[in-house]
């Protein structure tokens, strides 16, 4: 494992295109919640502070962060692509390692990348919580952490189903191309399925890890009392947003395609020739 | 004699086009085995086989006398077509993850960039190199792990001279250390004089396979001239211990079989009424023999 994670270290912290791509995905992330934070709208009784104070701050940024995870994914299948293109892949199995240590080598390198950048946001609520923040205690700073972790869990998503996109295409443009595609395909062909089972699609089940924060409600000073008695906003019942599956179930759901594209990817690495 | 690599009736197609029918053939300890072929013929897909980059459609290859496993990899040192590294790295740092896979300490990169010749060269980035400097970073590749066996397509492949002359060196003196190698290549006279052993590919089939010295002495090429030579190739055509006459410029090319030689096809032509002008024999070079299997 050790030696994997070695020479994944080696070609991908010396390619110039993945040190700037994640240059970028660092910088933008915090543009964007330094942005969002400087935002002042004059509508009485609600602050954008509300979004970055605990323990809110843990739905909003691991939010933000997951438009990134695109990015991070796009980042993966041009490295993955890479391997095909300079035919590396090859020459490391001719060198000696299995197919299925390429396999390890790039499921560490997914993990890295989201460990990367689940710390990133880690550090970037605490930061920004602790600043915007009245008064608080341990016990409310790391309320809806759990929520952190399910990002975590979001970004591997991403990147398991780049890295099959990148198998079955090796192309680092096509897979691109065809990942970014994929986005609004898989829309169009939920909207030929009945409602309840529109939740149960692959992207659909991924993004809705980091659901939309209950903006409304996150930014008001007041407090409201819904009908089911909640001290919040019921956004879905009053008909703002529309119903998603359980937290949970759309977290079983996500791992078990996460363990589907991990090995419909192995199998084709191993059946297809290098 | 142990035997390194055994290769069972393997056979490979794409579509309809069948790129590897059926060959089989051993190669023991200490053999340097070359494998000649035209484009085309089979030689890079047989090796991507035996080196588990491909897989085959059916027939089998052992190595080591035990199936093809990560430590048999790493006894190997090999290099298909053409050089595949990461452009972007230096060649101390490709040749740092070739160390790393094959678990070999990193002072053996300096070794082998030295054998290449590239010691100087070891920061600047592969892509940046000729392609006869990245032919010679290959050998340095398959160098690096000190292998007991060598897999080489077309080692010399855009090398100019001095270059060529440079890798002729290399496989030579892993040659002369004892060393397994099996050398695909179009270049007959180097494989002539560099192999002990010979498979002959043409259109994915094995059709001649043994030792250089065998397939050469096999046969025996002479020319001659006579009076109405048209007449004369006819005659020799039709006999069965003659295995192709052509014509080569004036003189009539007669290939022998084992049971003749040039005084019995003197008495031979003179029975039947032919007075020869001229009688050469014509030792056979490995083209020559190629040439005449590929026919």
């Amino acid at each position: 494992m050790k030696k994997l994670l070695n020479l994944e270290k080696i070609k991908a912290l010396s390619y110039p295109v993945f040190k700037t791509l994640m240059i970028i995905h660092f910088t933008l992330f915090f543009l964007v919640v330094l942005s969002v934070s400087q935002i002042n709208f004059s509508i009485p009784n609600f602050s954008i502070k509300g979004l970055f104070q605990f323990p809110n701050i843990w739905k909003f940024f691991p939010w933000v962060a997951s438009w990134f995870n695109i990015f991070l994914t796009i980042v993966l299948i041009s490295l993955v692509g890479n391997e095909f293109s300079f035919k590396t892949f090859r020459q490391n199995v001719i060198d000696g390692l299995s197919r299925n240590d390429l396999m390890k080598g790039k499921l560490l390198l997914i993990l890295s990348i989201a460990i990367y950048t689940f710390l990133m946001v880690f550090i970037a609520v605490l930061i920004f919580g602790i600043i915007f923040t009245k008064d608080f205690s341990v016990d409310i700073m790391f309320d809806n952490f759990y929520l952190l972790l399910i990002y975590f869990i979001q970004a591997i998503g991403y990147m398991t189903l780049g890295l099959l996109f990148a198998i079955v295409f090796r192309n680092t443009a096509l897979s691109i191309i065809l990942f970014l595609i994929y986005f609004p395909v898989e829309s169009i062909i939920r909207l030929f399925f009945k409602v309840n089972y529109r939740n149960y699609f692959p992207l659909k089940i991924i993004s809705n890890l980091t659901p939309q924060p209950e903006f409304l409600t996150m930014t008001s000073e007041k407090t409201y009392i819904n009908s089911t008695g909640n001290s919040s906003l019921d956004l879905t019942e009053i008909g703002l947003l529309p119903k998603e599956l359980p937290l949970s179930t759309t977290l079983i759901f996500a791992v078990a395609y996460i363990g589907f594209f991990i090995a419909l990817s192995t199998v084709l690495l191993n059946r297809k020739n290098l | 004699m142990e035997t390194i690599l055994q290769i069972n009736n393997l056979s490979k197609s794409y579509g309809n086009l069948q790129a590897v029918n059926n060959v089989s053939f051993d190669v023991k300890k200490g053999n340097i085995y070359g494998i000649l072929g035209p484009n085309g013929s089979g030689k890079t897909t047989t090796l991507s086989i035996i080196l588990g980059i491909l897989s085959a459609n059916s027939g089998s290859y052992r190595w080591f006398d035990e199936p093809f496993s990560k430590l048999a990899r790493r006894r190997i040192g090999a290099l298909i077509e053409t050089p595949n590294f990461y452009p972007y790295l230096s060649l101390w740092e490709n040749l740092k993850i070739v160390a790393q896979i094959k678990d070999v300490p990193e002072k053996n990169i300096n070794y082998a960039l030295g054998v290449a010749d590239l010691l100087k060269r070891k920061h600047t980035k592969f892509g940046h190199l000729s392609l006869g400097m990245k032919q010679r970073m290959s050998m340095a590749s398959v160098l690096i792990g000190n292998p007991e066996v060598l897999v080489l397509d077309e080692p010399t492949n855009g090398l100019d001279p001095e270059g060529f002359a440079e890798v002729r060196n290399i496989i030579q003196s892993q040659a002369n250390e004892g060393k397994t190698i099996i050398l695909a290549s179009h270049v007959l006279d180097e494989v002539e004089k560099v192999c002990s052993h010979v498979a002959i590919l043409k259109s994915g089939e094995l059709i001649a396979n043994g030792r250089v010295g065998e397939l050469l002495s096999s046969e025996e090429t002479v020319m001659i001239q006579s009076e109405r030579p048209e007449e004369l190739s006819e005659i020799l055509k039709n006999e069965t211990n003659i295995k192709n006459v052509y014509f080569e410029g004036d003189d009539l090319a007669v290939i022998l079989n084992k049971e003749m030689n040039a005084s019995k096809l003197n008495k031979l032509c003179f029975d039947k009424g032919f007075c020869l002008s001229k009688i050469l024999i014509k030792k056979q070079s490995l083209e020559d023999q190629f040439l005449e299997l590929v026919k």
